[in-house]
């Protein structure tokens, strides 16, 4: 079935990380003890100013999940949620690292972008 | 929790309940409720529906979906995995012994699948008419003086129409007249057309015979007209096109072709090639619509659903005496309905049945259902048998399970589980082997069967895999119970229930090998009967007689085809007659002045040539034969035969007056002579009084040109040459009489062909299970046979004590089964007018046969443990 088993394609890869996968990542950091589906969906609505479907973030957090780099515990129940708890998201170390990983390789991207590059097209 | 005042559209959350990931689904449902409660405030109820909805089917992605498998296994899945795993260990542990439970499974299965296809072709005769169930056609029970009783498929032309008139029932009727093989022209085009028959405009009324070309309502309307099916039309035209509204000549008449048929479905009784409109027949001077006393067409009639055919056919006498005025009518004739469907399987015993292609004794069917489940119990037998008596090798495993805690349920359902894998594996052998081996049945028994239209229907598909299915069940049963039944404790201590004898199992042994015994003494006697029929002395010689149809011309021109036909050296004889030999001849009034009076009798009449008893080599027991030389052998001189002449009871039959009933009672010819009774009817019917006249000026039907044996090639062609010289107008069209014969017992040699092939089968998988049972309780007496040969026991002595237990249940079987068989076939016997009788040496010989191959086939685990070294059988354990 869907995305079941081991993954060894993504570790292959190691710390694969799609651009919608770190915005919800560095946004559950961002929100530390407090991010579940509502929240993180509206922490990145509200920041990046972007739309996000319930489908796409849940699907995205069900795939860090699955790779490890985020785990998940169940909170409180509360009455707008029609008493459906809560699903809470941490990063883990692996997920840590993947983030890590993530930010170094841009920077090094970044770092090897000659200036006049950059200056050239702000330019045009 | 207090509960919410509005909540969102319950569609939605349905689906989303529906599909979702179960792991997932309190979390997500519980943030889609956040959020519509939010939204709802926010920009209300409509917009934050509409949102919600959005989002559902956003939800609607692979990784959300919860899997088609389960996400969690509640299910017994790997339970089951585990059976297969076990089971599949134990097929491939024990080759020898799940070779053959899966053989004889699937050989009882292929020979089932046979079965029901021989079975099924046969009883889709005429199904393709729609209104099928509401057809019937119209029999007669005749009762003649001076003839036997016999029912007939014929009837009068004026039947059908009075019937229409007098019974509200009958919605239409159509009258079928057979014309047989006819002549059909165009031009310069000639062709014999086999089945040319003249029908009512009712034809389409009644029948779904489709029509390609032409107006299905009008086109049998008009005098003049014809049908021709499709590839008959190709024999004349080009084009079916072409020929619509073209003519066709035909008795020197031509014929527009009004409708082009498709061709008859071959499982049709009623086959035809060409079919004339009845009102060519009944308009003008010989109307024959109100034509009585004789019965020449076949009538079927199409009843309303409602009508009550018992109450009809209790209406028929007032209706005969209604229509003919005759005191004896209701003496000679009961007519009777029978249905459509019966036409095909259940006119065995009705005779003058001209228009009934490939009829055949429907009760066959039910011995071949009977044997179908003989194979399959005598399979069935093998596995249970083989299971049983091999059930310690598995009681560890049952003592372990049962540690664990299976419950007796469970390990019952893990061998029945195991059971029907090894049926369903042997459902894939049996359909292999019937790949193989249909075209090869279809040799021996002459049939056609094909195995492809099985997977074409869903519901035949379903019914194949639900009767393995209980195949695996029934068969599964009792070793399951056997193997459950044990107490823990003593299954642990590897505990024996007295394996070497068990009650049951010698009874199955006895009802396999029973049934064995059945089917070889079966087998015995039918061949021997259809041998019989086929051999034995029928008062005629039969042998290279060769047929030729004739028409006038060939009528005209017979001295002279004769004459050349005589000169040739391979020709030993040459003769015409009226009717063809095998099937009963035409019934008309006979009269017979005796010294009481006139005596009217209806015998069976035959128009023949003069040196018709020579070339057929038929005796005559007192008078003479025909002789050219006698003028008034011509129409005035008869010959009976011996049932024809002890009916009459005369003090002297040779001279005495007599003619057919139409002839003057003044002017009656004379009896000159008494043959032998011979059967010229099939050997399922006694000899019916029979009277030969020489009429040339009726015409012959057909010649009959005896060849030398051997020379049966060069016969032919001479017989050709002639006749292409001679009768220009008429092709040459021949057949053998012998042929004629083949196809009269064609329904009685496929049921023994088939019975043989089964009784094959049956013999076949009784012997390998008790080749298997043999290795099984011989191995388990390996140390008894050590320390029986370490005291001094012979091989011979082994040998004997091995085979006994075998022998002695193969006997029993034998007595057991011999008094019902015995029944069985007499009767079986009954249903033939001359038959053998039950030799008991037949069934001594299928006794001795089942013994013999049931010893030789135990004979070689005997002979090997017999032979071992003892000192292996002690180590043995």
């Amino acid at each position: 079935m869907w995305l079941r088993g081991n993954y060894n394609y993504f570790v292959m890869k190691k710390y694969q990380l799609g651009e919608f996968e770190e915005v919800v990542m560095l946004t559950v950091g961002v929100l530390y003890k407090e991010a579940y589906g509502v929240s993180i969906k509206k922490e990145i609505e509200t920041r990046l100013s972007r739309g996000v479907s319930v489908g796409a973030l849940q699907t995205a957090l069900k795939r860090l999940e699955e790779k490890g780099y985020l785990k998940s515990f169940d909170g409180e129940a509360t009455e707008e949620r029609a008493g459906r708890p809560k699903k809470y998201f941490q990063i883990t170390a692996l997920g840590k690292k993947a983030m890590e990983y993530s930010k170094s390789t841009r920077d090094e991207l970044w770092s090897a972008i000659p200036k006049v590059a950059l200056d050239l097209k702000f330019g045009v | 929790m207090k509960k919410i005042s509005s909540n969102p559209p319950l569609l939605p959350i349905r689906l989303f309940r529906w599909f979702c990931h179960p792991k997932l689904k309190e979390s997500i449902e519980g943030d889609l409720m956040e959020l519509y409660e939010e939204r709802k405030v926010k920009s209300g109820k409509l917009k934050a529906d509409v949102k919600f909805i959005v989002d559902v089917l956003f939800l609607f992605r692979p990784s959300i979906i919860k899997p088609t498998e389960g996400y969690q296994q509640l299910n017994t899945y790997g339970m089951f995995k585990n059976y297969f795993k076990i089971s599949t260990r134990n097929i491939f542990k024990h080759k020898m012994i799940s070779f053959i439970n899966v053989f004889s499974l699937a050989v009882g299965l292929a020979a089932c699948v046979v079965i029901y296809l021989f079975v099924s072709d046969e009883q889709s005769f005429d199904s393709f008419h729609s209104k099928n169930k509401n057809i019937y056609r119209l029999d007669e029970v005749q009762k003649f003086t001076g003839t036997n009783e016999q029912k007939v498929a014929l009837s009068m032309p004026g039947m059908g129409p009075a019937l229409k008139r007098d019974f509200p029932e009958v919605q239409s009727y159509v009258r079928f007249w057979q014309r047989g093989k006819q002549l059909i022209t165009k031009d310069d085009t000639k062709h014999l057309i086999d089945n040319v028959m003249a029908v009512d405009s009712t034809f389409f009324d009644v029948f779904d015979f489709s029509l390609v070309h032409g107006d299905i309502n009008t086109c049998l309307d008009r005098p003049q007209t014809i049908l021709l099916t499709e590839s008959t039309v190709l024999k004349f035209f080009k084009t079916a096109s072409e020929a619509l509204n073209n003519t066709v000549s035909w008795d020197g008449k031509d014929f527009q072709i009004t409708g082009i048929l498709k061709d008859v479905p071959e499982n049709s009784h009623i086959q035809f090639e060409a079919l004339l409109s009845m009102v060519t027949h009944t308009s003008g001077q010989n109307n024959v619509n109100d034509s009585w006393g004789a019965n020449w067409m076949t009538t079927y009639l199409l009843l309303e659903p409602t009508a009550d055919i018992k109450s009809m056919e209790e209406k028929f006498p007032a209706f005969m005496s209604r229509h003919m005025d005759d005191p004896q009518v209701n003496i000679n004739y009961k007519l009777y309905l029978q249905r459509l469907d019966e036409v095909h399987l259940a006119s065995n015993d009705i005779e003058h049945d001209y228009i009934n292609y490939r009829k055949f004794n429907g009760s066959y069917l039910t011995i071949f259902y009977v044997i179908a489940a003989f194979i399959l119990l005598i399979a069935a037998v093998n596995f249970m048998n083989l299971t049983t008596a091999r059930a310690s090798h598995r009681w560890k495993e049952i003592g372990v399970r049962k540690t664990i805690g299976a419950k007796k349920f469970q390990l019952f359902g893990q061998f029945i589980f195991e059971s029907v894998m090894l049926a369903g594996f042997a459902l894939v052998v049996a359909l292999l082997l019937d790949v193989l081996f249909i075209p090869l049945i279809n040799d021996l028994i002459g049939r056609n069967l094909a195995i492809l239209p099985l997977f074409q229907n869903v519901w035949q598909i379903a019914a194949v895999l639900i009767g393995t299915l209980s195949l695996g069940i029934v068969t599964g049963i009792y070793p399951s119970f056997y193997m459950t039944s044990l107490n823990l404790s003593r299954v642990l201590k590897g505990g024996n229930k007295g394996e070497g004898k068990s009650v049951l199992r010698s009874t199955l042994v006895v009802i396999q090998f029973g049934l064995a015994i059945a089917m070889i003494v079966s087998t015995l006697l039918v061949v021997q009967q259809l041998s019989f029929m086929k051999e034995s002395d029928i008062g005629f010689d039969k042998d290279q007689m060769m047929l030729v149809n004739m028409n006038n011309e060939a009528n005209e021109k017979f001295e002279t085809i004769k004459k050349e036909l005589q000169n040739q050296s391979m020709i030993k004889g040459v003769t015409a007659s009226g009717q063809r030999l095998g099937n009963n001849f035409h019934q008309w009034g006979f009269k017979v002045k005796a010294d009481t009076g006139v005596l009217a009798i209806t015998p069976s009449n035959v128009n023949v040539d003069y040196d018709y008893l020579n070339v057929y080599g038929i005796e005559v027991k007192e008078g003479r034969g025909f002789s050219k030389d006698n003028l008034t052998d011509n129409g005035f001189a008869f010959i009976i035969n011996e049932s024809f002449a002890k009916e009459l009871r005369l003090k002297e039959t040779i001279g005495t007056r007599a003619g057919h009933d139409w002839y003057h009672s003044d002017s009656l010819g004379t009896i000159i002579g008494v043959v032998k009774d011979f059967n010229f009817n099939s050997l399922h019917y006694k000899v019916n009084t029979l009277a030969l006249v020489v009429h040339p000026d009726w015409g012959y039907s057909e010649l009959s040109v005896k060849i030398e044996k051997g020379r049966t090639e060069e016969g032919i062609a001479a017989v050709k040459k002639v006749w292409d010289e001679l009768v220009p107008s008429y092709p040459f069209d021949y057949t053998f009489l012998d042929a004629h014969f083949e196809e009269v017992y064609r329904s009685d040699q496929q049921m023994s062909a088939v019975v043989a092939i089964m009784t094959g089968l049956a013999i076949l998988i009784s012997c390998i299970g008790l080749f298997g049972l043999a290795a099984i309780t011989i191995e388990k007496k390996t140390k008894e046979i050590g320390v029986r040969k370490v005291l001094g026991a012979t091989e011979s002595q082994i040998i004997f004590l091995l085979s006994r237990n075998f022998a002695i249940l193969i006997i029993i079987a034998f007595v057991m089964v011999s008094p019902i068989t015995y029944y069985a076939l007499h009767r079986w016997l009954e249903s033939f007018a001359y038959r053998i009788d039950i030799n008991l040496l037949v069934f001594a010989g299928g006794g001795i046969v089942a013994f013999v191959i049931g010893i030789l086939t135990i004979s070689y685990h005997t002979f090997r443990s017999a032979r071992a070294n003892p000192v292996k059988a002690l180590r043995y354990e």
